[in-house]
């Protein structure tokens, strides 16, 4: 058994640093308000928004020490141990299962422990001045921060091979990575954002298996088997749309859907589409109806912006114009 | 004032929504309904629905469906027991395997997309340690979905209990349990709303602990990073007990030194592990089940692999501790394995930069799961032991990993986590459904609650907590004066130096000089550290901080007890490896430790009814 050591983690084993800009915002304490219903008040718009907290927004910049193939997330988490404990985001399990870490990287909505650093990593022209501590002040948002994002997205990833070092530290400068909150949603604080919209509009949908609780049976009348049956080609007809863990990345990265009651959203349509799918689910034709609607698979504008995030492999914008072919089939 | 409710239910995992799934669905219930009474249920969880770490579970759940080859739930039983190393108590051991079909096709009616035989039926795998004829032969036993059977699980009971429309609060933390001493009986639970960041007292008759494990004990874990051992926590720090918390599970196959699980069945379907000089050595350990010998005894014999200089380094840090060994999935046919090892495939790709289907991969056992927890009996009532006896809370009930009913002995069987969850998780919420049917909580007001009760002050007492965390904190305006101040202690550096600790002390191999150095630093450094933190935010609102803070206490509570348990048991059983006492002593400890916060241990004798204690060889 080894001694227990317990200094600081030993950072001279980085042989790379990158710079994390932080989008960050603070929401103002809200006043107690009056239960009383006002008769004037604004209903909440079909587009969302109406509810967007108000508070302090700025973005903030950390240079820390990494290995160029530690995720996001691990780097993310060093920065509120050893750092700065204040800086707020959702996580749990670490390896894309729990679906809790859904930002928006680089502008892209993605999940934070998924993403490696040598992947997202961007050069920019100017490397930004830093303080001994690795930060750096920067005010609220403005046309220069903008033009800096519109400049790093422009420029390709950098390999390990290419970069130049950092002059103090010896480290392999990777560059800069962008962190967000998801898009569409409304910001809570710092990477967190309110997703209950789009559980909401999920629950809505009655997104569980709806069987008739028959048996099958035997010829002289005995139940045979308990489980219902299923072929694995029945299954395979639905079951990498069971995959979808709820992270909210295909609503982010969708043109149309913004959080509000517009559109149910990529994420409610798959979740749809998988009991559709499902031969042991006898709502079918509810189901198609309830979707064919305003809100439905008539907003939906087919862009398959959807598509290419999904962290499950889901071909989103594919599923759902089978679905719509469905519906306007029937 | 705030609301009164029939029952609290905390966490919101497998066990969790079974227990709301089945307390909805009991004849209690719905009569109750039909009589125009609407129970009062709360689910309480610290983070939003469908996070829960049941979704992470990748190979299987333990039944005798039989759909592969003959099965009986005589052999399930048989294997659970032994693989426990016997320190299972019989009675509930009988019940998870003669209950697990019914559980499983429960699953299965709820959703579940389990894969499949040919003929449709449910598809079933191999898993260490289940056997038929008593051992004679491995038997596929372990009903799987791919590799996500436990995010099946998780999805298919939160959208049933959406259909029941049960009622949640999503990151809620409760930080206090109400427990009436005198009366021995649950008042209900002080939670702190993340969102808000307010205090609030949530009175109920009925409180369900549901929260899962803590892997978060240890640096190396496979657990998310939630699992801090809230639910154990809590019931030490209400005067209660907690169970067998000496005994944690490593899981042999975490992926070098991130610690992520590879499932079980990546040695179920082909895999084998090598040392340094390429031998399987499993061969040499377990002749008879090889690479799919029980988890400890596989953890040990990789253990061994490394003292005896034949680990590897994390090819990530070539230098780093030769502490992994090489687990070879190349025997596999590639198209079978992307078929039936998704998971596994990707979280290797993606975490290692390998490719298993060419490369060796570095793996090293890492802490999964705690056999120990809040005692319960067969119908999840949580109890004390004294006098010989147990003796029941009223109202108070727990299941999942963090409960205790003692299925799981001194080491947990592949396939019986989820299955203990769902099947004692659906008996919980069947007992609380007859509790609450013959008292429900009426909207008339005539639910009499004293003003002046215990979980009153505890809510006070935590308000207060709150208001000095924030009281003392930095200006957060400027942060570039806390990043100067490096020497500034906050709970996640506190986390990491416990995880090393435990994991240098505890993990796999211990004895008592080691349980002793890691108790030292314990009470003289970490403890006081832990009570001087604060958060460096004024705000409560959304300050993940404050959580964090409140987690590790819980942890060094749980930590205490847990080496306690340890140093108390002067033997080697199950997953407890102890190198001063390297044999199992049935004569003195045949018996469930029962630990309490003040450090005292007492014994309650194992429930034997069916099968004698043998020998423990695979």
């Amino acid at each position: 058994m080894t001694t227990p050591t317990m200094e600081q983690s030993d950072t001279s084993t980085y042989d790379a640093q990158v710079t994390l800009r932080v989008h960050r915002f603070s929401p103002r304490a809200e006043k107690k308000r009056e239960r009383k219903s006002n008769p004037f008040a604004r209903k909440s718009s079909p587009f969302g928004g109406s509810h967007r907290p108000r508070g302090k927004s700025w973005v903030q910049e950390y240079t820390v020490p990494v290995h160029a193939d530690d995720s996001v997330l691990d780097t993310l988490l060093r920065i509120k141990r050893d750092i700065d404990p204040t800086l707020a985001f959702r996580y749990s399990c670490g390896h894309g299962m729990c679906g809790s870490d859904a930002v928006a990287i680089n502008g892209s909505p993605t999940l934070l422990c998924t993403a490696i650093i040598r992947d997202m990593a961007h050069r920019e022209p100017a490397a930004p001045v830093t303080d001994n501590d690795g930060f750096r002040k920067t005010g609220p948002a403005t046309d220069e921060a903008a033009t800096a994002v519109a400049e790093a997205a422009e420029t390709a990833a950098v390999s390990a091979e290419e970069a130049p070092r950092d002059e103090a530290t010896g480290r392999l400068d990777l560059g800069v990575i962008e962190l967000a909150p998801l898009p569409g949603f409304p910001v809570q604080r710092d990477l967190i954002a309110d997703i209950d919209q789009m559980l909401e509009q999920i629950k809505k949908l009655k997104p569980y298996l709806m069987h008739n609780g028959e048996l099958a049976t035997t010829k002289d009348g005995k139940i045979d088997v308990f489980e219902y049956l299923q072929k694995p080609e029945a299954l395979a007809k639905y079951e990498i749309l069971t995959n979808c863990i709820m992270c909210g990345v295909c609503e982010g990265a969708c043109p149309v859907y913004s959080g509000g009651e517009a559109f149910v959203g990529p994420a409610a349509l798959i979740n749809q589409a998988r009991f559709v799918r499902d031969d042991r689910d006898q709502a079918t034709e509810e189901r198609l109806e309830a979707i064919d609607t305003a809100d439905g698979i008539a907003a939906c504008q087919s862009v398959r912006a959807c598509s290419r995030p999904c962290p499950k492999g889901i071909d989103v914008g594919e599923e759902i114009w089978q679905l719509i072919a469905q519906v306007k089939e029937r | 004032m705030e609301e009164m409710y029939d029952a609290i239910i905390v966490g919101a995992g497998a066990a969790g929504l079974s227990a709301a799934l089945s307390f909805y669905r009991s004849d209690e219930t719905r009569q109750n309904m039909d009589l125009g009474i609407e129970p009062k249920v709360l689910v309480i969880s610290k983070l939003q629905s469908l996070r829960s770490h049941t979704g992470s579970a990748e190979g299987g759940i333990a039944a005798s469906l039989g759909n592969e080859q003959p099965d009986c739930w005589q052999w399930h039983y048989y294997d659970t027991v032994k693989g426990g190393d016997w320190l299972v108590d019989q009675d509930a051991a009988k019940i998870l395997a003669q209950e697990a079909t019914k559980t499983v096709v429960n699953l299965e009616h709820d959703g579940v997309a389990f894969s499949r035989t040919n003929d449709g039926h449910i598809a079933q795998r191999r898993f260490g340690g289940h056997t038929k004829d008593y051992g004679k032969a491995p038997v596929e036993r372990a009903a799987y979905a791919a590799d996500r059977v436990g995010h099946q699980i998780l999805h298919s009971l939160w959208q049933q209990c959406i259909g029941h429309g049960v009622e949640f609060a999503e990151e809620w933390y409760v930080t206090d349990l109400a427990v009436d001493q005198d009366e021995q009986q649950v008042q209900g639970v002080i939670a702190f709303d993340t969102h808000s960041g307010e205090v609030h007292v949530v009175r109920a008759h009925n409180v369900l602990i549901a929260t899962g494990g803590a892997g978060r004990l240890f640096h190396t874990t496979s657990n998310s990073w939630d699992l801090t051992g809230d639910g154990m926590s809590l019931v030490l720090r209400a005067g209660l007990q907690c169970e067998d918390t000496e005994f944690v599970q490593f899981h042999p196959t975490g992926l070098a030194h991130t610690g992520i699980l590879l499932s079980e069945a990546s040695r179920a379907e082909g895999g084998t592990l090598r040392n340094a000089d390429g031998v399987a050595f499993m061969q040499n350990y377990a002749p008879e089940h090889g690479d799919l010998a029980a988890r400890d005894v596989v953890s040990r014999a990789i253990r061994a692999e490394v003292d005896a200089g034949r680990g590897i380094a994390d090819p990530r840090d070539p230098e780093g501790p030769r502490d992994c060994v090489w687990l070879d999935m190349t025997a596999i046919e590639p198209g079978h394995m992307l078929a039936v090892l998704p998971q596994v495939v990707e979280t290797i790709q993606k975490y290692a930069g390998l490719d298993p289907t060419k490369d060796w991969v570095p793996v090293k056992p890492t802490a999964h799961y705690t056999m120990g927890g809040i005692p319960v009996t067969t119908d999840a009532e949580v109890y004390t032991w004294h006098d010989g006896e147990r003796h029941i809370i009223e109202g108070l009930y727990a299941a999942g990993e963090c409960s205790c009913v003692s299925v799981h002995g001194a080491n947990r069987l592949g396939g019986n986590s989820l299955l203990d969850a769902c099947l004692f998780g659906s008996r919980a919420g069947e007992s609380i459904a007859r509790r609450v049917a013959e008292n429900p909580v009426l909207d008339d007001g005539s639910t009499i609650i004293d003003e002046d009760a215990l979980i009153d002050h505890l809510g006070q007492d935590r308000q207060d907590a709150l208001h000095d965390l924030v009281a003392h904190a930095d200006d957060a305006e400027q942060p570039e004066a806390e990043a100067a101040e490096e020497t500034t202690d906050n709970a996640y550096k506190l986390q990491e130096q416990l995880g090393q600790l435990m994991d240098s002390s505890l993990a796999v191999l211990t004895d008592a000089a080691a349980i002793e150095r890691a108790q030292q630093v314990i009470t003289d450094e970490l403890v006081p550290r832990a009570m001087q933190l604060h958060s460096h935010a004024e705000y409560t609102s959304f300050n993940q901080e404050i959580t964090a803070i409140w987690e590790v206490q819980n942890l060094l509570k749980l930590a205490q007890a847990m080496l306690t348990a340890s140093a108390a048991r002067h033997e080697s059983r199950g997953s407890l490896k102890r190198l001063d006492y390297p044999e199992r002593d049935d004569a003195s400890f045949l018996a469930h430790s029962m630990t309490d916060a003040d450090g005292n241990v007492v014994w309650q004798p194992v429930h034997i009814i069916d099968m004698k204690p043998e020998s423990r060889e695979y």
